[in-house]
C-alpha cells in the first residue's frame, strides 16, 4: 500500500467520515462516488456517531501477516446511534467480557504498519463504553 | 436465442500440484477438453480464461494472453475473467451467451487456480485482495471473520447448534470419498470437525476449503457443433448473474442473500422448472454455513430448515435432493477462480451417466451455483441432460 493511499483514507480512518446522499439522505460508511439507491452523485461529507452497539462478534484466530502479536483479536459489527453500520475490531477488552449488543464507542489505534515508508498508521476500532 | 451444449471436458485432479506451474494446469485441462472431443484449437473461436488470484499469487495478469499463446491459439478472441469464487461461472455464461446468440459457434473455457505455493497467509490476503482494498485491508477484518457473524447469526436466529450446521462438511466429504478428482477423497467424523481448530469463532478449519491447485475445460457449442463432435453432450438450459450489497456493513440482513434467490429465481424461470424438479446441485461452500444458507436460498427447503433438510439425508447421493455430489468445495476442493467450470465439469459427468460412485441416478437436470465474497456476484447456471 502506498503512503498517498493511506493517507486519502484519513478522513474514514481517524474521525470516522462517511458520506450522505443530498437526495435521499442515506449516510454511507465507507464514502461512495454515488447513491446506489437513487443514483445521486451530489454526496456530502458526514461525520458518523462515535458510539454504538455491538450487533455481532468473532474472535478471530487465523490472521494475516502483522497481526501475530495482537490474535486472537475480535472483529465486530456496530450499529452506530444513527443506524449506520461498520465494520471493525473491537479492543480493550478481555475475550470473556464480550457480549452482543454491549455499548461501544470509537478510538483510533495503530495498526500493523504495511507501508514501505514506514510511517506508523492508525484506523478506528471500537472499546467497551465504560460507565 | 440457439441451443448451447457443453460437447465436451477436460480437469485435473484437485490437489498441490507442486510439478505443475499455471500454464501447465491450464494446458493439461484444455488439451484433454479438446483431445476428447477430436478437436484442433485452430477450430475454437474463443477463449474464456476464469481466475482468481494470479495476480495476486503468481505476479500473472494478462492471463488469457499468456494461456492462448501457450495453446498456439492465434485466431480468435481470449478474455481474462476476474471475480474471485464467481470467475468459472461468468466464463461460462460469457460462452453460453455468445454461442446462444450466434456471435461463436464454439468456444473453450477454462478455470484455473494456483493457491499451494503461497503460504497460508498470502493465501488469506489472496482471499481479501477480493474485497475493497482501499478500507479493509489492514483493518484485521479477515474474510474468515465476516463468515463467523453470518454463522453467528444463522446459528441464533434458527436456533441450531454448531454441530447441525458443521454436518454440510461431513456429507461433502463423504461424496468426495469415492471421486478420483478430489483433493481429500476421504470421510470426515463430526467429531473430527468439532476438533479442528478455530479460525475465527466459531468456524472450525475443518468447515472451509484449503488452499489448492487446479484447471477444468469445457467445450461449449451449438448443438450443431456438438453433433459433429459425436460425444454425449449436456445443455446449457439458463445462466444467471446477479449482484448484491458488497459491503456486509451495508447489508440489511446477514443472512438475506438477496442476489443468490434473485439469480436462481431468473434462472428457474428461463430453464422453465421448479427447484423440486433439480436432480442434484453444486453449491458454493466456502463455509459451511453458506452451503446450508445456500439449500434455503435456491428454494429447496423454507428459510431456517437447511439444517433439517441436511439431517434428513436428502442430499446424500441417494437422497433426493443430492448436494455436492463430487464433495464441493470442501472435498473436492476450491481452487476459487475455476470452481464453477468444474462445477459444469460434474453436472456434465452426472448428465451424462458418467459419475462412475457418484452417479445420481436418473439425474436429468442440475444446478450449479458460484458466488464472490458472500454472494456479491452470483452465477446460477443450470444444465439438462440432452436425449
Amino acid at each position: 500500500m502506498a503512503t498517498s493511499a493511506y493517507w486519502r483514507t484519513r478522513l474514514c480512518r481517524y474521525r470516522l467520515i462517511g458520506n450522505r446522499c443530498q437526495s435521499c439522505d442515506r449516510v454511507f460508511f465507507p464514502p461512495r462516488f454515488m447513491c446506489p439507491y437513487c443514483n445521486s452523485t451530489k454526496l456530502e461529507e458526514c461525520k458518523l456517531p462515535d458510539r454504538g452497539r455491538l450487533l455481532e462478534y468473532t474472535i478471530v484466530y487465523s490472521t494475516p501477516k502483522g497481526y501475530e502479536a495482537m490474535t486472537p483479536y475480535v472483529v465486530g459489527l456496530v450499529e452506530l446511534e444513527n443506524g449506520v453500520r461498520v465494520l471493525a475490531q473491537i479492543t480493550d477488552v478481555n475475550l470473556e467480557n464480550i457480549k452482543e449488543g454491549m455499548e461501544v464507542e470509537a478510538c483510533i489505534r495503530r495498526i500493523p504498519e504495511q507501508l514501505e515508508e514506514k510511517i506508523i498508521c492508525y484506523t478506528y476500532k471500537f472499546r467497551p463504553v465504560i460507565k | 436465442m440457439r441451443e448451447v451444449v457443453i460437447a465436451s471436458i477436460g480437469y485435473t485432479r484437485v490437489s498441490e500440484h507442486w510439478e505443475k506451474s499455471l500454464k501447465g494446469l491450464f494446458m493439461e485441462a484444455s488439451l484433454k477438453a479438446l483431445e476428447n472431443a477430436g478437436l484442433n484449437v485452430k477450430s475454437l473461436d474463443g477463449l474464456y480464461v476464469a481466475n482468481a488470484f494470479a495476480g495476486y499469487l503468481q505476479r500473472q495478469t494478462n492471463l488469457a494472453n499468456i494461456m492462448a499463446e501457450s495453446l498456439g491459439f492465434f485466431d480468435g478472441f481470449a478474455i481474462s475473467i476476474d471475480s474471485g469464487g464467481a470467475s468459472g461461472g461468468i466464463a461460462i455464461h460469457e460462452a453460453y451467451n455468445d454461442v446462444a446468440r450466434g456471435i461463436r459457434d464454439i468456444v473453450l473455457v477454462c478455470g484455473v487456480e494456483k493457491m499451494s505455493e503461497a503460504s497460508p497467509q498470502d493465501v488469506l490476503l489472496a482471499q481479501m485482495s477480493v474485497g475493497d482494498q482501499e478500507h479493509f485491508r489492514f483493518s484485521g477484518i479477515t474474510i474468515h471473520s465476516l463468515a463467523a457473524l453470518i454463522y453467528k447469526t444463522y446459528m441464533k436466529r434458527f436456533n441450531v447448534k454448531q454441530e447441525d450446521i458443521a454436518l454440510m462438511s461431513v456429507i461433502s466429504h463423504e461424496h468426495a470419498s469415492t471421486c478420483s478428482h478430489a483433493q481429500f477423497p476421504f470421510k470426515v467424523s463430526l467429531e473430527a470437525v468439532m476438533k479442528a481448530p478455530i479460525v475465527s469463532d466459531p468456524i472450525r478449519a475443518l468447515e472451509i476449503p484449503a488452499p489448492c491447485d487446479g484447471a477444468a475445460a469445457v467445450i461449449v457449442c451449438s448443438h450443431e457443433k456438438a453433433k459433429e463432435i459425436g460425444l454425449p453432450h449436456i445443455k446449457i438450459a439458463a445462466s444467471r448473474i446477479a449482484r448484491d450489497s458488497f459491503n456486509l456493513n451495508e447489508r440489511s440482513d446477514l443472512l438475506a442473500m438477496e442476489a443468490l434467490v434473485r439469480a436462481s429465481r431468473l434462472a428457474y424461470e428461463d430453464a422453465r422448472i421448479k427447484p423440486s424438479d433439480l436432480s442434484f446441485v453444486e453449491l458454493y461452500d466456502d463455509y459451511t454455513v453458506m452451503g446450508v444458507l445456500a439449500l434455503e436460498k435456491l428454494g429447496l427447503c423454507e428459510p431456517g430448515e437447511g439444517v433439517k433438510l441436511l439431517k434428513s439425508g436428502e442430499v446424500s447421493l441417494k437422497g433426493a435432493m443430492p448436494v455436492n455430489t463430487f464433495g464441493g468445495l470442501k472435498a473436492r476442493g476450491a481452487p476459487v477462480g475455476a470452481v464453477g467450470v468444474y462445477q459444469a465439469v460434474e453436472a456434465y459427468l452426472q448428465l451424462v451417466d458418467s459419475a462412475g460412485a457418484n452417479q445420481v441416478k436418473n439425474a436429468r437436470v442440475g444446478a450449479t451455483y458460484c458466488g464472490c465474497c458472500f454472494n456479491s456476484i452470483v452465477v446460477v447456471n443450470i444444465f439438462e441432460r440432452c436425449c
